[in-house]
Formats: structure tokens, sequence, C-alpha cells
């Protein structure tokens, strides 16, 4: 007590707050950064996040330069000029390969994108309102399951190139990559609709929602601040592990030549330079190894996320 | 159950609506032919506009279509010009023949290491299993397929790159053993992402399934190891698996695209890669009206398959 004034002590301010620990973001950083599988999907996705961004700058070659080829110089195999050889049209591989980079991402998070605002709609409608529209939502949810998307889409994206034409669709300016990132979507949602709704069932129930109710909180303000952010971590890991599964679905709508001819992509140069395997293995092989490693990276966060932002479900 | 039978039924044929009206939504039949044939005389247009029934509206092609369906025809290859029912089955067989060995090897093979790997849980073993199954899960199998043709029949030159059957001479005489070292590759390819995928899923349940009181009571009985693991813990530990064995057998034609343009295989992934590329319309339909036909049967046999089981579970 020696050296505070009596009259400055027992004066609890309303204000005065309680230290604050770690949020609930920091506490979950530090666990993925502890968890070495999940560092390292970080670790890969950032370098497929940073040379999409970087690969204008980066690329030895310009996208489209098929100089080689004069040359005699396609399918030439790894040299100080070309580190990664270069392919059956004369393109340098590690420009190509770089280039794929934006592609590969565009494709992933635009059919997430799309995949989540319907299916996180979908899911929370049912879980929030049950009866019903629990019923309705999730029979439509069932529906969709069962559809073959992977050989609807290759279908319905094969059609789109031939029948445009001479269509009232014609004057559009059409990207069938476009068209494959909307069909992605639109039938990628079932599975974060399955999972919202699960979440919304639980969350609804919670204490701290029963609380919110009490004191009279508007439904909105329930849905969007209390819930939402609660399901979030779990939705975000199904929507890190969809990213991966979109960019290996479109890899494979082009290796087997469905793809847009227009857009670089690694899917695109697979099917390229299949026939020519052979020759030029390294043509096949770089694209390959991207594509491996950007789908390995985003299913390795994904089960990093889900370890550090649910450490309930790891006992 | 019955009621779990209609809704299979509701499943197929709204499904089968959705693609139908999805396709007609895009263009019609005849108009997708001609996209790619030019100088066809306007007679055998006519005629065609008069076999796919152009003159009704698209709800009543698509109950037209339905009927023919029912009644077994599923139309005429335009490409091929055979029955599109009995080709699917030619080329559906093909599929089969590669995908359910792979699974079922798939599944002894999980069975054997997830065993291992969750009895020595973290040792060395273990994390050697679960990285290779890692691996092994994320690895795209048709880049599996792509560098086993480059090692094992590029550079090594043992087994053949592409096909079912050689084209002259069958390998030593005999067909079967030509056939069956057709094989090798594209099972090697399929057998690797099942068997890392089921020892992911298995060895999670297996970890969980042993820390029970029931594996401890059956140690504590003096059983032998052999006879806990394979018999109490594997039992339990192989029920959730059900489901994802259940999707494997239901997307057998589903995820055949991709596998059989790596290896050229004769089979019904081959058919609907060809179908869509000379938009053979009537191969599209039946194809994707028999693959949807196989999700709902395999998920309502996963379904039935856990009430036989697991006594705990019944049918709603």
């Amino acid at each position: 007590m020696s050296g505070v004034p009596a009259g400055q002590i027992a004066v609890p301010t309303a204000r005065r707050r309680l230290p604050r620990g770690p949020g609930n973001l920091r506490q979950g950083w530090d666990r993925l950064r502890r968890n070495r599988t999940g560092f390292l999907g970080l670790c890969l996705v950032t370098l497929v996040v940073l040379i999409a961004i970087l690969a204008p700058m980066i690329a030895p070659y310009a996208p489209n330069d098929q100089s080689a080829m004069l040359h005699f110089g396609a399918q030439a195999p790894p040299s100080a000029a070309h580190w990664f050889g270069t392919d059956r049209s004369g393109y340098d591989v590690l420009t190509r390969t770089l280039y794929g980079a934006p592609t590969a991402l565009l494709v992933g998070l635009g059919a997430m994108l799309i995949a989540a605002v319907i299916g996180v709609t979908v899911g929370a409608l049912a879980g929030y309102l049950g009866g019903f529209a629990d019923e309705l939502l999730m029979r439509a949810t069932e529906f969709f399951l069962v559809i073959p998307v992977f050989i609807v889409i290759l279908a319905v994206v094969r059609l789109f190139g031939v029948v445009v034409i001479g269509t009232p669709l014609e004057g559009l300016p059409f990207l069938k990559l476009d068209a494959i990132i909307v069909l992605l979507g639109l039938f990628g949602w079932p599975p974060l609709a399955r999972l919202a709704r699960a979440e919304f069932l639980r969350l609804k129930q919670a204490e701290f929602v029963e609380a919110a109710r009490c004191i009279g909180a508007r439904r909105r303000d329930i849905v969007f601040r209390h819930i939402l952010p609660n399901a979030l971590p779990s939705l975000v890991v199904v929507t890190a592990l969809g990213i991966g599964s979109a960019i290996l679905a479109e890899a494979m709508i082009s290796f087997l030549g469905f793809g847009d001819p227009k857009t670089i992509s690694w899917g695109q140069s697979l099917y390229f330079n299949y026939q020519v395997l052979r020759v030029a293995p390294w043509a096949v092989l770089a694209p390959g190894m991207a594509i491996f490693l950007t789908v390995l990276g985003f299913n390795l966060l994904a089960d990093g996320l889900s370890d550090a932002f649910n450490p309930r479900l790891k006992q | 159950m019955a009621r779990r039978l209609v809704f299979a039924l509701v499943l197929v044929v709204g499904v089968s609506a959705l693609i139908f009206f999805l396709i007609n939504a895009i263009g019609n039949p005849v108009d997708m032919l001609m996209a790619d044939r030019p100088g066809t005389t306007d007679q055998a247009i006519a005629a065609l506009k008069a076999y796919y029934h152009l003159d009704r509206g698209v709800f009543w092609r698509y109950l037209i279509w339905l009927g023919s369906v029912a009644r077994g025809d599923f139309g005429t290859s335009i490409t091929f010009n055979q029955p599109v029912g009995p080709m699917l089955i030619e080329y559906g067989l093909e599929t089969l023949k590669l995908q359910i060995p792979a699974i079922l090897l798939g599944l002894l093979l999980a069975i054997g290491i997830a065993s291992v790997a969750a009895v020595r849980q973290y040792s060395r073993v273990d994390f050697g299993v679960m990285t290779g199954a890692l691996l092994g899960h994320s690895l795209p199998g048709f880049l599996v397929g792509i560098l086993l043709i480059l090692v094992f029949a590029y550079w090594l030159g043992i087994f053949p790159s592409y096909g079912a059957y050689s084209t002259l001479t069958p390998l030593w005489g005999s067909s079967l053993a030509d056939s069956l070292w057709h094989m090798v590759l594209p099972l090697a390819m399929l057998t690797l992402f099942n068997t890392a995928t089921l020892t992911l899923l298995l060895r999670a349940n297996m970890v969980d399934v042993l820390r029970h009181d029931y594996i401890m009571a059956a140690r504590a009985s003096g059983l032998p190891e052999r006879r806990v693991v394979f018999r109490h813990a594997l039992r339990n530990a192989i029920i959730p698996v059900l489901t994802y064995l259940g999707i494997l057998f239901g997307l057998m034609l589903a995820t055949a695209p991709v596998t059989e343009s790596v290896f050229t295989w004769p089979g019904a992934g081959f058919l609907y890669i060809n179908a869509i590329q000379q938009l053979d319309y009537p191969v599209i339909m039946g194809e994707t009206l028999v693959v949807t036909i196989m999700l709902v049967f395999f998920t309502l046999l996963t379904d039935i398959a856990y009430v036989l089981i697991d006594p705990r579970i019944r049918l709603e």
C-alpha cells in the first residue's frame, strides 16, 4: 500500500477491461504455424498466389512466344535458355507453367465463390428455418448430389462451343473458361450446403445465440453476427478443399480436350503435349507437377485449418 | 424402404430431366449435328427432325424419350449406327473390368496397411503410411497414369501404353494373358488412388476404435492380437468406410472418361468422350442416365448395407 494515495485506489472505472488474451484468429494462426503439414500447405498456396501475381515479371519469355519453332527448337530438352525445355508448339514450358497459375486460381476461387454463396445460403436457410423449408431444401441438395457433375459439365461445355454460333448467344463476348467456372460453381455447392445446415442447426441452439435472442437482437444480427462467424471456420475448410477439386476438375476437362483454347492452363498444356509424351516428357511433367502441388497445397491447407480452427474436433 | 425406392426413382427421373432440358436449352439435337456437318441435304435434315420429334415442345420430347427408355430403347447412336443400349453394356463391361478389381484390390491393401499403421500409432511406420497415403490421395489419377506410361511403357518397355487388347496377334498367343497384360498399368493407377484414400479413412477409424473399452476387454481376455485387430477392431472401423465404398462403386462409370483417355481404354468413358466430340446425342443422354442410375443405386445399397451390418442403425 505504500506510496499510493488512499483516495486513488478503490475507484474501479466502468471502462476498465480485463486484459485480453490473443483472439481466435491469432490462436488459430499460432496452431496452424506449428502444424507441419498445414504450414507446408500454406507455403504451397502462397507460392502459387505469388507466381500468379508475378508471372508476367518472372517469366523468361512472352506467353505466346513460339519463336523456338523457327530454328527447329520445338520439343527441345531442358537447357540454359529454356529451363524446362520447349513444348511441341515451341512455347517455353517454364513460361507456360508460370502463366497457368493465374488461370488455376481464377477457376478455383471463382467456382468456389459461386458454390459458397449458393451453398451457405441454402444450408443456412434450411438449418435456421427448419421444418418444411429444411425438408424441401435438403431434398433439393440430395438431388444435386446425384448429378454426375463431371460428365454433365463436359457435355455442356462442348455443346456451348458449338451451338453459340447461330443463336442469340452468338454476339456475347463468350469465353469457355467462364462457362467452366460457372458450371463448376453451380454444381459444386451441395457439400457446403449440408455443412452449413449442420452448423446452423447446432449454433441455433447454442447458449450465446439464446442470450442474443433474449436481449432482443434482430434476426439479421443473430444470423450474420452471431451464427455465421462461428460457422465460418468449418465452412472455410470445406471451401479450401473445394478450390483444390475445382482446379483439378478444370485440369481434367482441359486434358480431355474440352477446355478453353484461348487461355493458358495446365490442363490445356497436358492436352496439347500428351501425344508427344515419349519425345518431350518435360512438356507434360511440368504442368502435371504444377497441378499436383497446387491441389496438394489446398488439401494440406484445409487439413491444417481444420486442426487450427476446430481444435475441438481433434481430441 | 418403399419410400426410399420411390425417392430414388424420382431422383433418377429428375436428374435425367434436368440433363435433358440443359442440353436442349443450348440447342436441339439436329442443330447440334448440323453445326459440325455442313452439306447435309434438306431431306436428311427433315428426316432427322421427324426422328427427334422436333415438331413437338421440349417437354413432350423428354416424355417420348423417357417412354422409349422405359421400354429399353435408348435410340440409335449417330456415329456407330447401332442401338445405344447394347453399346453401353459392351463398353460398360470393359470399364467394370478395370474398376471392380481396382476397388476390391484397393480395399484389401488398405485393410492391411491401415491395420499395421493404426496398431503402431505415431510410430515411424505410421508416419510413413500417412505421408504416402496423403500423397497418393492428392496425386491426380491421370498424372499417375501418365507417369506409369512414361516409365513402364516408354522407358522400360514392359507394358503396352494403350488399349485393352493387342491389335494383331495377342501376347504369347493367349488372349487372356494379353488382356491381363494390358490391364496392369490402368489397374495400378486406379488401385493406387483407391488404396491411398481408403487407407486414410480406415486408419483414422481404426485409431478411434482401438481406444474403446471393448478392445481392452478383448485383449484382457487373452485373445491373440491378430484376432483383436481383425475381428474386433476392423469390423467396427470399416462401417464408416462403407459410404465411401458406395461412392466409389457408384462413380465407376462417371470417373471413367479420364482414366480411359489416358490409356485409350475402349470402355464407357472412351465411348462418352467420343460421343461428346461427335455430338452423338442418344449416347450422351443414355450414358448420363446410366451413370445417374448407378449413383442412386449404390447410395441405396449403402444405406441397406448399413442396416444389415450394424444393428444399431435402422431405416427411418
